[in-house]
């Protein structure tokens, strides 16, 4: 029933109850998702932004319900993901990534085989820039073509004191592009720094 | 503009999908021009629009496309000793019908094209004497459409009697003269399927297929460019692309047999097919450089944005420099991998006296956007697979000389070179033009007779 009743859900196109008010100005990170945020500030030794809001039904709480992986490069760069899906293919997929000291889009590589022969190129993991948002605080580039774990999303990317930090989303049912942009724009409207503590 | 579900749908029998618009009634209210004005012409053949505007786009001479198009497709239902009375009363009506209407934008240009069953079945002794020959093929100019390498199993190959190509800017010109011809011919032609579309005539603002797209919900509109021709956010209608008027006429390049009497004199080849497009997989997967490389060619100059890409005769890509693209990027274009097959490899001087340089296109693509899913009507929805909703994709409508013309030009985008080298590929990889992205749902060849002989070719004899 509680598989149903997050189809219901998402299918709606409803919110999920906000951890924080979706109201103007952001408090803080949500108490509830505070922790895991914090504990990634201290271990890449560099600010991260916490959302204050998600779109339904997923939470940002990491380690919790919807969370999908964190991952932490050796250049510090991460990865935090949150995932709903409903088979055989609805996806909400939400992606964080911040590259401390670093603002240069990273490369990807890509993998074909063509001919029998395995082919090898590098891209930008981010492109198409379609102009940019400004939301709150942020003033973000809107990337409609991303690679890797952002294939298919629309990504918001910014650079804020020599680092390089997105948010994307998965284009998919139940969501339409128009719906992904509009959850973008709120998610990055109410992002909130977490500084390091130790 | 949303549209309800309602507004999008269709049902009922033929007579009343005929003079339905559905949604297409959208495309007079979102452009943003008049029908265009022209002279009147009625030229022997039947494929030519006479009047069509060129200008010029991104510096680049452009035909400007009609806005309107549709295909209506039938059986022949009449009796075989009823043929002649029935090739009486088509010819009358398309004769009222031309009288009432220039071959121009503005007027109403329609085309009808005979399939193979029609003559197999119907006059299958005149046919055996009279049907055109493809020498270089040696061939029957016209036989069976079929699966190509990177076509889905289930592309359905069809065998129609007859369809009739209607291309206007006014719409109301095309629904009167399907509706008449369809009233006219009943208990002669039952009408299988009816396929409704438009061009994008670049005249500014969002554009016509990003405004019916975005209007129908289809998944991907919001990220074709403004002001597009295509779904696919590129221009296709370039003059260098095109081919010159009569260059698709069976005689003119000398391709073709005409036999002893060259009944079909003046005649031409039809392919038709509905493509569907996954715009969403083209803009969220492909960027703008990628997307020029899978259309035209793997690393060619294009400024970021660019719609309108020039296409001349002196830059057509050779095979080795197709072959070189696949070697070096594992890549081949669109245009590109066409090129051998689709521009003249020599200058040729045709039938008529003209003088075709090297490099001139030889297809002469009428092809048009829909949002149909696949068809707007089918008498079949079982096995026209009629989905719900619309749907973004093609009705693709190529003029050629031959079956095997258009054949050679399928097959080279799917990487079989003229030459019968195979550039390997998975079907609709990456890798394979802008295949990957491309699903075809219905293929057939026709004959287009000329305009003397369009009402029941050979009947007569």
């Amino acid at each position: 029933m509680a598989g149903l009743a997050l189809v219901a859900s998402g299918c709606s196109g409803s919110e999920s109850k906000p951890a924080a008010a979706a109201s103007a100005k952001p408090a803080g990170c949500p108490q509830a998702w505070k922790a895991g945020w914090q504990r990634l500030a201290n271990r890449i030794h560099s600010k991260v932004y916490c959302p204050t809001w998600m779109p339904s039904p997923i939470d940002a709480k990491i380690g919790g319900q919807w969370d999908n992986g964190v991952s932490v490069e050796k250049d510090k760069s991460y990865l935090v993901s949150f995932l709903w899906h409903e088979p055989p293919s609805q996806d909400v997929h939400v992606n964080f990534r911040g590259y401390p000291g670093r603002t240069k889009i990273p490369r990807c590589e890509d993998t074909e085989v063509v001919g029998g022969k395995a082919r090898t190129t590098h891209m930008p993991c981010f492109s198409d820039p379609h102009g940019k948002r400004h939301l709150g605080p942020i003033t973000a580039t809107m990337y409609t073509v991303n690679r890797g774990v952002d294939q298919w999303h629309i990504l918001y990317a910014w650079r804020d004191h020599g680092s390089l930090y997105a948010v994307s989303e998965h284009v998919i049912k139940p969501l339409t592009y128009a719906k992904v942009v509009s959850n973008l724009d709120r998610m990055v409207r109410g992002l909130v720094p977490v500084k390091p503590t130790k | 503009m949303k549209l309800t579900r309602k507004e999008l749908l269709v049902g009922g029998a033929a007579g009343a999908a005929l003079g339905a618009a559905g949604i297409y009634e959208l495309v007079d209210k979102l452009a943003d021009s008049s029908p265009s004005k022209a002279a009147a012409a009625h030229a022997p053949e039947q494929h030519l629009v006479d009047g069509l505007r060129v200008e010029k786009k991104e510096g680049v001479e452009v035909v400007v496309p009609l806005r309107h198009h549709e295909v209506v497709t039938a059986k022949v239902i009449a009796p075989k000793d009823q043929l002649r009375d029935a090739r009486a009363a088509l010819a009358a009506e398309l004769k009222k019908l031309d009288t009432k209407y220039p071959a121009t934008p503005d007027g109403l240009a329609f085309t009808v094209a005979w399939g193979l069953p029609y003559f197999q079945t119907y006059v299958p002794e005149a046919a055996d004497l009279h049907l055109p020959f493809d020498r270089r093929a040696k061939k029957p100019a016209l036989f069976d459409a079929v699966r190509f390498p990177s076509d889905p199993e289930e592309t359905l190959l069809e065998d129609n009697d007859v369809a009739f190509l209607f291309r206007s800017d006014n719409e109301e010109n095309i629904r009167a003269a399907a509706t008449e011809i369809a009233d006219r011919m009943k208990g002669v032609l039952a009408v299988t399927s009816i396929r409704k579309g438009f061009a994008g005539q670049m005249d500014g603002g969002k554009g016509l297929p990003k405004e019916m797209a975005t209007a129908a919900g289809v998944p991907g509109a919001d990220l074709i460019p403004d002001g597009s021709e295509l779904f696919l956010g590129f221009t296709s209608t370039q003059r260098n692309a095109l081919g010159p008027p009569k260059i698709v006429n069976f005689e003119t390049l000398g391709l073709v047999d005409l036999g002893s009497r060259s009944y079909f004199h003046g005649g031409t080849h039809m392919h038709l097919s509905h493509i569907f497009e996954d715009l969403e997989a083209w803009y969220l997967n492909q960027d703008f450089r990628d997307r020029v490389n899978t259309t035209f060619r793997p690393h060619m100059p294009v400024r970021p944005g660019t719609q309108t890409v020039a296409q001349p005769p002196s830059r057509v890509a050779s095979e080795s420099e197709v072959r070189r693209d696949y070697d070096r990027y594992g890549v081949i274009g669109h245009s590109s991998s066409l090129q051998p097959a689709s521009r003249l490899q020599q200058n040729i001087r045709g039938d008529d006296g003209t003088l075709y340089p090297k490099g001139t296109a030889i297809p002469q693509r009428a092809d048009f956007n829909t949002l149909d899913n696949p068809f707007f009507w089918s008498a079949d929805p079982k096995r026209d697979r009629m989905g719900e909703g619309p749907a973004a994709g093609l009705h693709f409508v190529v003029f050629n000389p031959t079956s095997d013309d258009f054949h050679r030009n399928r097959l080279a985008m799917d990487g079989h070179m003229p030459d019968g080298e195979k550039l390997e590929f998975v079907p609709r990889s990456a890798g394979q033009g802008f295949n990957s992205i491309l699903k075809t749902t219905h293929r057939q060849n026709f004959l287009v007779p000329p305009r003397r002989h369009r009402a029941f070719p050979l009947a007569e004899l």
